[in-house]
C-alpha cells in the first residue's frame, strides 16, 4: 500500500464531486455536467512535487444502485463491525466484471485501497432518507471520512444535512467549489489532515506546496504583465517604402500592421496568464482592444481602465515634478524649488497634449537610398493605463477563478480604475512609461520599482 | 573561445541565446533535468544548452560570428605584426650619416602604447556613450567599419546578436590589446633584428631645449622596473650627454665619433622599454580586459531572454495536480426527443412517490389535488422485497412522483422498468416535482435531465408530466 494519503470524493450523482475535484486539483479540463453519470470511471489526481506524490484525490462516479449493493452486503454480512470492510471487499471482487455495479465498484475500489472518504452532498436541496443507504455502505468500508456540504443552488438546508451527516462522518464542512478561492482550498485541506494522524504531516506539506505554488503563479503573472507592458510601450513598427514620399496607402497599411501587432501582444499575454493559472480554453466575453482614434481613446472608453484627462494631467505633472527635483538638488535647493514647479508645469502640459496624440509616423532616410517608415512607440499618455488596467483585471479574474467554473469569462467591467490607479502608484508607473515612450534605455532599478507597483495592485485585486 | 563544457564561454552564450529564441522547454522537463545534474547556476545552464542545442536547425550564430571574429583578428593581427616590423625597420634605418633618434623610438615604442592604454582605461570606466567616444579615437574602430563591407561580414545579422553595447566594448577593448601587442612585438623584433644585423648609432635630438640631466631623469624613471636587475639597460648621464645630437652639424660631431662604441648602448634601454611598456604591460591590460569581458559576459547571460525563467525552473520544485489518466467522456445528447405534458389526469389507480416519506406524500397529494385509489411510497428506506411486492400489485394508470432535483439513478430506472413490465399497468406518468420552497414546481434544467434519461426507456406506457 502506498504511503501517501488518498481521498476518494464520492456521493450521489450530480452533487458536484467533479467540481470539487476540479477545484482542488486546479484542473479545468475535468468534464462537469448536469447529466447524471458524467463521470464514468474513477480518476486519480495526484499532487506531485518533483514527481513524488504528496497526496492523491480520486474523482468517482456517483452511486447508482446503492440499495442493491447494501442489500447484498446485508445478505452476506451478518458479521461484527471489524469484518464489514471485508464484506465490501468481497462485493467489489465478485462484481468487478458486472456492468450492473460498474459505478459502485469504481467508487469503492480506492476506498478499499486505503483512501479517506469525502462524501459530497448538495446542501441547497432538502435532505432525503435515500442517502442513508450510501452513507451506510461507506460506513461499512471503515475508512476515515468527512462530508462536504456543497451549495449548488440558492437555498440552504445545511442544518438538516449536518444533523444527519454528523451521525456518519467525523467531520462536516461547507465548501462551494464554484466560489472557493485559494484560502478556502487550504482550509479544506486542513480539515482533511485531521481525518487520520498519519495524514497530518503530508497534508501540511501539501498546504505548504500549494501556498508556494500560488505565490509562484502570482510572481509569474507579474513578470508576464511587466514584460508585456515593456514590449508594447517600446514597440516600433518599421517597413520600407517605395518612393521618396510616403503614400496614404502605405501609411494606412503600416498603421494596421502596427495595431495588429499591439493586439497580438495582448492576446499572447492573455494566453500566458491563463497558462500560468492552468485555465486553458476559456471562452471570454470582452470588448476587443481597439486602437482606432475613436473607440479606445474616445471620452467614453478612456474612463474604462484608463485615466480621465484630468487624472492624466495630475500624473504627468507629478512625474514632471520629479524631474524638477533633480534640478533643485543640483542647486542645493537655492532655486527655491523652482525646478519642481517648472517640471510640474512642463509635465502637465505634455500630458494635456499627449492625450490625443496616438503615435507618430516617421519617414527615415537610410544611407543606401532606401526610405523606411516607422510607427511607434505609442505616444498617447492614456494608452499604458488602458493596457495595464485590462491586463491586471484579466489576470486577477483568472487568478481568482475556480477551476470548477465552466461559464464564459466576463471581462467587461467599468468600475475598476480606482482600484489599481492610486495617485502614488501612477507616479511610479509614469516614470517607466515616459522612458519607454522616448525609447530610452530602461534601468533594472526602474523595472524593479515598476514591478513593485504592479505587485501591490495585483495583490489588492486578489484580496 | 570555448574551453570546456563547464565554463560559460562567449560561444556558449551566443548558442544559448539562439537556442532560447526557439526553445525554452517547460517547467517539468527543466526541473527534471536540474535534478539529474550535480551542478548549479551557469554550469547547469551550459549543460542544458549542450543537451538541447540540437534543436537549433539553422546555422549557429556563434559559428558565423566567431568565424568572422577569428578571421578579422587573424587578418589584422598579422597585418599589425607586419606593420610593427616595418615601422620598426623604418625608425631604425641608419645610413651611417645621421644617428637614429631615440626620442622617435620612445614615442612609438613607449608613448603610443601608453596613450592607447590610457584610452583603454577611459573606455573601461565610462558608460556606453563615453566608451563609444574613446573607441572612436582608435584606428581599430575604423578598420572594423571597413571590414563590415567585406562579403563575409554581410552574412551576419549583427542586430540579431544578443549582446549589448557594453559587451561589444569589452570585445573591442580585448582585441585592441591584442593588436597593440602584436604591433609592439613587430617593433621589438625589428629592433632585435636591426641590432644583430647593423651597427647603429643612437642619439637624441629635439627642437626643445631639453637639459640632458632632466632627460636622463625621465629615462631613469622609465627604467625603474628593470633598474635593479639590469642596470646596464639604464642610460647613464654620460651616455645622454655624449649622444646629444644637433641638427646643424653636417655629420656626427667629434665627441660622438670618439664615443661611438657607447652610442650603440641605447639598444638595451630601448629593448627593455619596449618589452616592459609595450609588451608586458600590454599583456597585463589584455588580462584585465579578459576579466572585464568575463564579468560582463556573466551579466549578459542573465539578461538573455528566457535565462531567468530557466534558472527559476531549475530551482523551483515542479508541482503537478492533474490526472494522467485520460478522461472517459460521456456522450451527452443535447436534444431531447420526448416532451413533457403539463396536465395531470383526473384520477389514477396508484400514486407512487419515489424517495419521499409518507408524510410528504400526503402533502403532495393535497397540493396537486389528485384523486387516487392507492398510495405508496417507493425507493428511499424501502427494501427491495417491499418495492417488489408493491410493483407486483400495480395495475391501471400510475402517477409516479419523483424529486426533480435528484437525477434518476439506475436504482430508479430498474424500478421503473419493473413497473412498466407489469402487464396490468396501462400508463406510468412520471412527475418530477420541485422543492417545497419552489412550490413543487420543477426547473426546466431538472426536467431536461429527467427527459434525457427517461427517453432511454422505449415504452409507449411512459409519459412525463411537468406541473
Amino acid at each position: 500500500m502506498s504511503s501517501y494519503p488518498k481521498f476518494a470524493v464520492v456521493g450521489h450523482p450530480n452533487k458536484g464531486k467533479s467540481s470539487i475535484v476540479a477545484s482542488l486539483a486546479l484542473d479545468n479540463s475535468i468534464q462537469i455536467g448536469n447529466t447524471p453519470g458524467t463521470t464514468q470511471v474513477k480518476r486519480g489526481f495526484p499532487l506531485k512535487v518533483d514527481g513524488k506524490v504528496v497526496y492523491e484525490l480520486f474523482d468517482t462516479p456517483g452511486f447508482q444502485r446503492a440499495r442493491r449493493v447494501f442489500s447484498w452486503l446485508e445478505e452476506h454480512g451478518d458479521v461484527s463491525a471489524d469484518k464489514r470492510a471485508d464484506i465490501v471487499r468481497e462485493f467489489v471482487f465478485k462484481h468487478k466484471e458486472n456492468n450492473q455495479f460498474r459505478d459502485e465498484v469504481e467508487l469503492l475500489e480506492p476506498i478499499l485501497a486505503g483512501a479517506g472518504i469525502i462524501y459530497v452532498v448538495d446542501a441547497s436541496k432538502p435532505y432525503g432518507a435515500e442517502y442513508e443507504v450510501e452513507m451506510e455502505i461507506l460506513r461499512w468500508c471503515g475508512q476515515p471520512s468527512m462530508a462536504i456540504l456543497n451549495l449548488i443552488g440558492d437555498e440552504d438546508y445545511r442544518e438538516d444535512w449536518s444533523r444527519a451527516l454528523g451521525q456518519y462522518f467525523r467531520l462536516v464542512r461547507t465548501y462551494n467549489p464554484i466560489t472557493a478561492g485559494h484560502r478556502e482550498h487550504l482550509e479544506l485541506l486542513e480539515s482533511m489532515a485531521q481525518l487520520k494522524e498519519e495524514w497530518t504531516n503530508p497534508i501540511k506539506k501539501a498546504i505548504g506546496v500549494l501556498e508556494n505554488l500560488h505565490e509562484q503563479k502570482i510572481e509569474n503573472s507579474i513578470s508576464t504583465i511587466v514584460d508585456y507592458m515593456v514590449n508594447v510601450l517600446s514597440f516600433v513598427h518599421t517597413e520600407n517604402i517605395k518612393d521618396e514620399v510616403l503614400s496614404q496607402e502605405e501609411e494606412e497599411a503600416a498603421k494596421v500592421a502596427y495595431r495588429e501587432k499591439i493586439i497580438r501582444y495582448e492576446v499572447n499575454e492573455r494566453a500566458s496568464i491563463e497558462r500560468i493559472w492552468n485555465h486553458n480554453n476559456i471562452e471570454k466575453k470582452e470588448g476587443a482592444l481597439s486602437l482606432e482614434d475613436v473607440g479606445l481613446f474616445s471620452k467614453e472608453s478612456a474612463s474604462i481602465f484608463g485615466l480621465s484627462q484630468k487624472e492624466l494631467i495630475v500624473t504627468g505633472a507629478s512625474a514632471g515634478a520629479l524631474t524638477g527635483v533633480g534640478f533643485d538638488l543640483l542647486t542645493a535647493g537655492h532655486s527655491l524649488f523652482l525646478g519642481s514647479v517648472i517640471g510640474g508645469v512642463v509635465g502637465g502640459v505634455g500630458a494635456m497634449f499627449g492625450f490625443d496624440n496616438l503615435y507618430e509616423v516617421k519617414v527615415l532616410g537610410q544611407s543606401l537610398g532606401k526610405r523606411e517608415l516607422s510607427i511607434g512607440p505609442m505616444q498617447n499618455l492614456n494608452f499604458p493605463y488602458v493596457l495595464l488596467g485590462r491586463s491586471l483585471y484579466h489576470a486577477s479574474t483568472i487568478a481568482k477563478r475556480s477551476h470548477a467554473v465552466r461559464s464564459d469569462l466576463d471581462l467587461n467591467n467599468n468600475s475598476f480604475t480606482e482600484k489599481i490607479m492610486e495617485a502614488s502608484m501612477r507616479k511610479e508607473l509614469e516614470k517607466l512609461h515616459g522612458k519607454l515612450r522616448k525609447s530610452d534605455e530602461v534601468e533594472d532599478e526602474l523595472l524593479v520599482a515598476y514591478k513593485k507597483v504592479i505587485r501591490e495592485s495585483f495583490r489588492q485585486l486578489l484580496d | 573561445m570555448q574551453k570546456n563544457n563547464s565554463q560559460f564561454t562567449f560561444k556558449s552564450y551566443l548558442d544559448l541565446a539562439q537556442l532560447l529564441k526557439q526553445y525554452q522547454g517547460n517547467h517539468e522537463d527543466n526541473r527534471v533535468f536540474a535534478l539529474t545534474q550535480t551542478t548549479k547556476g551557469s554550469k547547469l545552464l551550459t549543460l542544458w544548452k549542450d543537451k538541447n542545442l540540437f534543436r537549433v536547425v539553422d546555422e549557429l550564430d556563434s559559428s558565423k560570428y566567431l568565424h568572422y571574429l577569428t578571421l578579422f583578428t587573424s587578418l589584422f593581427g598579422f597585418a599589425l605584426l607586419l606593420l610593427g616590423l616595418f615601422t620598426g625597420f623604418a625608425l631604425l634605418s641608419y645610413s651611417g650619416k645621421e644617428p637614429v633618434n631615440v626620442i622617435y623610438l620612445l614615442l612609438v615604442m613607449v608613448g603610443l602604447p601608453l596613450l592607447s592604454m590610457l584610452l583603454t582605461v577611459l573606455s573601461m570606466f565610462t558608460g556606453n556613450l563615453g566608451a563609444s567616444f574613446f573607441n572612436h579615437l582608435s584606428p581599430l574602430y575604423y578598420l572594423e567599419k571597413i571590414i563590415n563591407f567585406f562579403p563575409f561580414a554581410k552574412k551576419i545579422d549583427f542586430s540579431a546578436l544578443p549582446f549589448s553595447a557594453t559587451l561589444s566594448k569589452w570585445i573591442f577593448l580585448q582585441r585592441l590589446q591584442l593588436f597593440s601587442f602584436l604591433f609592439a612585438l613587430g617593433l621589438f623584433f625589428s629592433l632585435v633584428l636591426t641590432i644583430i644585423s647593423k651597427d647603429i648609432a643612437f642619439a637624441w635630438s629635439s627642437t626643445l631645449d631639453i637639459d640632458p640631466v632632466a632627460f636622463q631623469g625621465v629615462l631613469a624613471m622609465l627604467a625603474t622596473p628593470w633598474q635593479s636587475f639590469f642596470p646596464s639597460a639604464v642610460p647613464s648621464l654620460e651616455l645622454v650627454e655624449v649622444s646629444h645630437y644637433f641638427r646643424l652639424g653636417e655629420k656626427l660631431d667629434a665627441n660622438m665619433i670618439q664615443n661611438a662604441d657607447k652610442l650603440g648602448a641605447w639598444w638595451k634601454f630601448l629593448a627593455m622599454a619596449t618589452l616592459t611598456y609595450a609588451l608586458l604591460l600590454r599583456l597585463v591590460f589584455w588580462f584585465m580586459m579578459k576579466l572585464g569581458f568575463k564579468a560582463q559576459l556573466k551579466k549578459e547571460v542573465l539578461a538573455v531572454v528566457g535565462v531567468k525563467k530557466l534558472l527559476k525552473e531549475f530551482e523551483t520544485p515542479f508541482v503537478s495536480t492533474q490526472s494522467f489518466k485520460q478522461e472517459k467522456h460521456l456522450e451527452v445528447k443535447e436534444e431531447v426527443t420526448i416532451a413533457a405534458s403539463e396536465v395531470l389526469a383526473d384520477n389514477y389507480a396508484y400514486l407512487l412517490a419515489w424517495n419521499y416519506s409518507e408524510k410528504t406524500l400526503l402533502l403532495l397529494q393535497d397540493h396537486n389535488k389528485v384523486e387516487v385509489t392507492n398510495r405508496q411510497v417507493v425507493g428511499g428506506r424501502n427494501s427491495f422485497s417491499e418495492d417488489q411486492r408493491i410493483v407486483d400489485g400495480l395495475e391501471g394508470k400510475i402517477l409516479l412522483y419523483v424529486k426533480a432535483w435528484e437525477p434518476p439513478t439506475m436504482d430508479f430506472m430498474d424500478f421503473l422498468t419493473d413497473v412498466l413490465a407489469q402487464k396490468e399497468v396501462t400508463t406510468v406518468e412520471v412527475c418530477p416535482l420541485g422543492t417545497v420552497t419552489e412550490g413543487y414546481s420543477s426547473k426546466k434544467s431538472d426536467i431536461d435531465v429527467w427527459l434525457k434519461k427517461l427517453e432511454q426507456i422505449n415504452s409507449e406506457k411512459l409519459e412525463v408530466i411537468d406541473v
